[in-house]
């Protein structure tokens, strides 16, 4: 109770299901969407997330459309997103700074590193 | 099957195949560390459960499609969370490594001026499956065994005749970050 909210986006049951499992060992509550049309819908319903962790090769609406739209929106807090995904592009990386995002990690991911960059950009689960 | 022994050539595809067959070794290392890369004697028999996977990907050079096929209990042991997978998961997990395995072969093809757009991947379960290529009549999968069993890959490729990969990949700014990096803006 009083834990921050993460919210994961990705396409994949198995990656929801393990940054869930490590974010919430750690003390995170977590919320999930499955692609960023989705995302985008749990952005609005105000929810309040502390922090996006965002695949970006998604059905419907990617990553990258997801976070240019979350921070596109003029009444939206800054939320921050950092971006999990296979890809290590430097062009799709620019791409996500330029939109705002936090960091970029590239799957597969050790729990440790994921878990320090959650701390990092969303502070302790409780505070 | 027998221990890799396999001959690589010189030409694009065989070069891709190569490449690709690399990504795959690393992953499936980071998995599974008995994981090893064998040739395929003969064609498998057909696997009574078994899970089918395939993602598409292409460049202004070049098309293909890979496809994983493996029995479900190898996927089930290569799965990171095993405790308690239901076929639903399977299939996810499935794509999950299509993914995975095709995005870090794009990353490696960056270094060399590819630039790949990839698809999302699909799944399917099924009894007595098996695969065949549809454009390399002879040409045999890319295995690997695991824990007694043993994963196919199948890769299509559909080149454009003027294309020539490069001989060695350029430590230029196109290099992609690698497997497991964390960056901060």
């Amino acid at each position: 109770m009083g834990s921050k909210t993460i919210l994961i986006v990705d396409d994949s049951l198995t990656v929801r299901q393990q940054v869930s499992m490590i974010l919430k060992i750690a003390g995170y509550n977590t919320t999930e969407a499955c692609n960023g049309r989705e995302g985008v819908e749990v952005m609005n319903s105000g929810a309040s997330i502390a922090m996006v962790i965002c695949d970006v090769n998604m059905p419907i609406t990617n990553g990258l459309e997801f976070l240019e739209t979350i921070k596109g929106a003029a009444s939206a807090p800054p939320v921050p997103v950092v971006m999990l995904t296979t890809d290590g592009s430097p062009e799709l990386i620019a791409r996500a700074k330029r939109a705002g995002a936090k960091g970029w990690i590239v799957k597969p991911f050790q729990s440790d590193l994921l878990l320090s960059a959650v701390r990092r950009i969303a502070g302790d689960p409780g505070t | 099957m027998k221990d890799r022994g396999y001959m690589s050539g010189n030409s694009n595809e065989e070069r891709l195949e190569e490449i690709l067959a690399t990504c795959i070794g690393e992953l499936l290392a980071e998995l599974s560390p008995e994981a090893r890369r064998v040739v395929a004697e003969h064609q498998s028999p057909a696997l009574q459960e078994s899970l089918a996977a395939f993602g598409g990907f292409g460049s202004t050079d070049f098309r293909g499609s890979l496809t994983l096929l493996g029995s479900v209990s190898l996927f089930s042991q290569l799965h990171p969370l095993p405790s308690s997978v239901t076929p639903r998961d399977l299939a996810d997990w499935a794509c999950e490594l299509v993914n995975q395995m095709v995005g870090r072969y794009r990353n490696r093809l960056l270094a060399y001026n590819v630039n790949l757009a990839l698809g999302v991947p699909q799944s399917a379960l099924a009894q007595n499956m098996r695969l065949s290529s549809s454009l390399r009549q002879r040409r045999n999968p890319i295995c690997f065994a695991i824990h007694g069993a043993v994963l196919e890959i199948w890769l299509e490729l559909n080149i454009r005749p003027d294309f020539n990969l490069a001989d060695n990949p350029e430590n230029s700014k196109g290099t992609a970050l690698r497997e497991g990096s964390v960056v901060f803006f």
